[in-house]
């Protein structure tokens, strides 16, 4: 492929025997061979920097928060404290992500799918909205105007331009992903790709499935509470408030986690050319997550009133947690994925010589590795655990919560997307990583700082620590309570992981920043620093067990998850009784 | 081949032989997960209850506080004692930035604690047991715990509710025997509670006032805020505050004004218009009192003089 032609603004040079084939609209890569749109370049640029932006301002947020709560240091004075909680929750959690979705929807939709975008000038108008909406928010937070928390329960209230900006994020967000679906429609149309979707590109299309659901739930509690805020709704029933944003809050997690599993299955396909080892049962899982992403908000309301145990049992489960059992299948189709193309390419002695002949010096596939293990082992086992109706009584509100979803969020989420950015800054940004040395440690940094964090923090939840809570030794209460004196170990733990995955993420945005803007150029495959890898041969026979190695790793977790399952119900049955 | 169309035939490729199992073992424990829920209810001991009434703040704060007159046994750091009878109701309210009353409870004995909150939305944790409830305002939720040992424990907050939710901690007492009582300086409290009359139409002299007054900053929580002993908290101390000249703003303008009858009414009935310097950030909500009430808290902040 090295003799197709980059045609780029600022490299004009189309040989002239070639120029005729290539549309003026698109580059050929040189590297994958794939038909790039530079108008959804452009985009997915402009998106993606802003998600590192959002980033550099929750961590920054993050680490304020993180000395505050070690309570030695105690840095914040209370108000700044609730602030920044406020402030981090929503660029951690709703900027940083979805700029980055939308940037990783653009690239799914037209990049791998050889086709143009539809749109572009809308594009620009859902970016703009939602670059407006960020400014909006985090200005009306930061002047002390919506000290509400990212939940903002009413009737806490905010000022209305926080709402506003929030629901114009939603709607460039909203933009975006129709966009999106606009791209699908053009490549299905001029059949730019096989009979079916690429993996990523059907996971992306879950994703964005997903977010359509998620954001028109968020407008049906949104803008009431705006129109609230402005005087002109007299009430928001707290409980239907809790309710219906929840229906916003967790569904859009379920984005991160369709959006997360794709990027598994694309730094499977580039590390090691492998693929699902059965494509069908990954796709059933993606479309699991569509159907019964109910379970999601049911789970907020465990301790609630308002609601009767039937709904919350049934509405957390349907009879057979079938969310979770996607992320199950998943969490053995993904390494079976690297398994079996490792094995056919020749590692295949014993049950992990595929694990250890991996290609750990290439960053993106050891965040991913570390991404799946954090969200397995300390995300997904927390998460099932907590949203089971009874257990949520001694971690419910507890800093246990924001602990659990540290694990998936952070080490799933966040991990994930800054390991794909090191395929990203010499493919789309046509750059150079600089810095390949530092790339390298980047990720096992941030997992053991957020591993340490997360796991703190869901031990100091078990013990009692509320989440959101400036002053855990309640100065100024008309009594004082000490928490089990093992906290203070637990709270140096977290402040320690916190401080190593700040530093962590410092680095990450220092490579990128200095990659985008003063790397030098991609030119050509010669250029690239991460190993793109061709497809695996195919296997020679079919034999008994396609990944035993997978099996073995899911099996252990299947044992740690037991573990903690009946340590929690132990834990359950300490506790006074309740009915 | 995820970047790929996959290759022809996928739909109909066998499933793994270790991917089956997997698939199998995973489904039995999303299904063992919801089963033991289910059972859990007819085994376990700890189920959130489905028993929840609507109601209004001003409803539940009433019947509250009624309750909380009625059951008093006394009072420990400004907020309300009761003791209350097994298997009997008992009304716990939370408000900014309080749990009220404090509760003496009787080991393995039920009780039927209706809770809710009287502004924002809150959080019922108990500690260190750790057992924790969402509290909304507007929402009745009933819970029947039963205490299964015994000591002293604390009702903390762990939902955002404003600048002085980190201050915001009750307590439970749960004792096996009369003597335990002792320990937490309880002894001396009334057996049995009784009611102060306050339907007569006497004139009610100053001395009484005061004590009434005080029964109102007890029972309307006022102590969350105010100190009486002149260390300021959220809201300025009560102490030596009758007859001063207090800068306040309204309007945004600073003026100075005489703390009188008149503006201890106007405070409480309209809190925002008038806002004492230095208090801007912790603005006092609006507390639904009586003339008379106000009267007596009148009295009592007279009477706590420098």
């Amino acid at each position: 492929m090295s003799n197709t032609i980059e045609v780029t603004e600022t490299h004009h040079e189309p040989s002239p025997n070639k120029g005729t084939i290539i549309n003026t609209i698109f580059r050929v890569c040189d590297i994958t061979g794939f038909k790039v749109d530079l108008r959804a370049e452009k985009l997915i640029r402009v998106n993606a920097v802003a998600a590192v932006v959002s980033l550099l301002l929750a961590v920054v947020a993050a680490i304020l928060l993180v000395f505050t709560r070690y309570q030695p240091v105690h840095l914040l004075p209370a108000e700044w404290y609730y602030r920044l909680v406020t402030f981090h929750g929503l660029n951690a959690l709703i900027f940083w992500i979805i700029f980055f979705e939308i940037a990783g929807l653009y690239f799914g939709s037209t990049v791998i799918l050889n086709t143009r975008f539809c749109a572009p000038k809308l594009g620009w108008v859902g970016f703009i909205l939602m670059v407006l909406g960020l400014v909006m928010s985090n200005y009306m937070i930061l002047i002390g105007k919506a000290d509400v928390m990212l939940t903002s329960y009413t009737p806490l209230k905010a000022h209305p331009l926080y709402y506003l900006g929030v629901i114009l994020f939603a709607v460039g967000a909203l933009i975006g992903v129709i966009l999106f679906f606009g791209n699908l429609m053009i490549a299905r149309r001029e059949k730019t790709y096989g009979d079916s979707l690429p993996l990523v590109a059907y996971g992306l299309m879950t994703a964005a499935i997903i977010a359509v659901i998620t954001l028109a739930t968020g407008a049906i509690i949104y803008i009431p509470t705006f129109l609230w805020s402005l005087g002109l709704v007299q009430n928001i029933d707290p409980a239907m408030y809790k309710l219906i944003w929840w229906g916003l809050g967790h569904s859009s997690q379920q984005i991160n986690v369709a959006a997360m599993v794709s990027i598994w299955y694309m730094v499977s396909f580039l590390a090691v050319g492998g693929t699902s080892i059965n494509e069908r049962i990954s796709r059933t899982a993606f479309v699991l997550y569509i159907l019964f992403i109910c379970l999601a908000s049911a789970h907020h309301l465990l301790t609630d009133p308002g609601v009767s145990s039937a709904w919350k049992v049934w509405n957390t489960s349907y009879a057979m947690y079938l969310a979770v059992l996607a992320s199950m299948i998943h969490a053995f189709a993904v390494p079976s994925s690297f398994e079996s193309a490792q094995r056919r390419w020749g590692y295949n002695k014993g049950l992990f010589e595929w694990l250890s002949k991996a290609p750990w010096g290439n960053p993106a596939f050891s965040s991913i590795i570390l991404a799946v293990i954090g969200f397995g082992f300390i995300g997904g086992t927390t998460g099932v655990i907590f949203g089971m109706e009874q257990t949520n009584i001694i971690v419910h509100n507890t800093i246990a919560i924001p602990g659990h979803f540290k694990g998936t969020v952070v080490i799933g989420t966040t991990l994930t997307f800054m390991g794909i950015t090191y395929y990203l800054i010499p493919l789309i940004f046509r750059r150079k990583i600089v810095g390949m040395g530092w790339a390298k440690w980047q990720p096992w940094l941030f997992f053991i700082g957020i591993a340490l964090l997360s796991i703190s923090m869901i031990v100091l939840g078990q013990l009692g620590v509320p989440r959101r809570h400036w002053d855990a030794t309640f100065s100024g209460g008309p009594f004082t309570y000490n928490f089990n004196p093992a906290v203070d170990f637990f709270w140096t733990l977290m402040m320690l992981g916190g401080s190593l995955a700040f530093i962590s993420v410092t680095i990450w945005i220092g490579i990128v920043v200095t990659s985008v803007f003063f790397g030098p150029r991609v030119n050509g495959p010669q250029d690239m620093q991460l190993k793109i890898s061709p497809l695996a041969p195919p296997a020679k026979s079919h034999k008994g067990f396609e990944a035993p190695g997978t099996l073995v790793l899911t099996l252990i977790f299947l044992l740690v998850f037991l573990a903690l399952f009946f340590l929690n119900w132990k834990w359950l049955a300490a506790t006074w009784n309740v009915k | 081949m995820s970047l790929l169309s996959p290759a022809e035939g996928w739909y109909y490729k066998k499933v793994s032989k270790d991917e089956k199992m997997w698939m199998l073992i995973a489904l039995t424990l999303c299904i063992m997960l919801f089963v033991w829920m289910v059972l859990w209810h007819v085994y376990g001991k700890q189920n959130p209850s489905s028993i929840t009434y609507k109601t209004s703040t001003v409803e539940f704060a009433q019947l509250a506080e009624a309750y909380t007159k009625q059951n008093m046994i006394g009072v420990d750091n400004g907020i309300p004692v009761v003791r209350p009878q097994p298997n009997t109701d008992v009304f716990v309210m939370a408000e900014m930035w309080r749990w009220s009353p404090i509760l003496v409870l009787q080991i393995n004995q039920s009780y039927k604690m209706h809770i809710s909150s009287k502004d924002v939305v809150h959080g019922l944790s108990i500690q260190p047991v750790n057992m924790n409830f969402q509290v909304y305002p507007t929402y009745d939720y009933l819970l029947e715990f039963k205490p299964t040992e015994a000591g002293e424990y604390r009702i903390i907050c762990n939902e955002f509710c404003g600048i002085g939710h980190h201050t915001m901690i009750g307590k439970i007492v749960v004792i096996e025997k009369e003597e335990d009582l002792k320990k937490y300086g309880y002894e001396n409290f009334k057996k049995a509670p009784a009611a102060i009359k306050t339907t007569t139409n006497q004139p009610v002299s100053e001395a009484d006032k005061i004590l009434l007054g005080e029964q109102v900053f007890t029972l309307k929580g006022c102590g969350a805020c105010h100190k009486t002993d002149g260390t300021v908290l959220i809201g300025p101390s009560w102490k030596g505050l009758y007859g001063k000249q207090e800068k306040v703003k309204e309007n945004g303008e600073t003026i100075t004004v005489k703390v009188d009858d008149d503006y201890i009414k106007e405070s409480i009935q309209n809190p925002s218009k008038k806002i004492t310097a230095g208090f801007e950030k912790t603005p006092m909500p609006v507390i639904p009192m009586t003339d008379e009430d106000i009267d007596n808290l009148i009295a009592y902040i007279k009477s706590l003089k420098n």
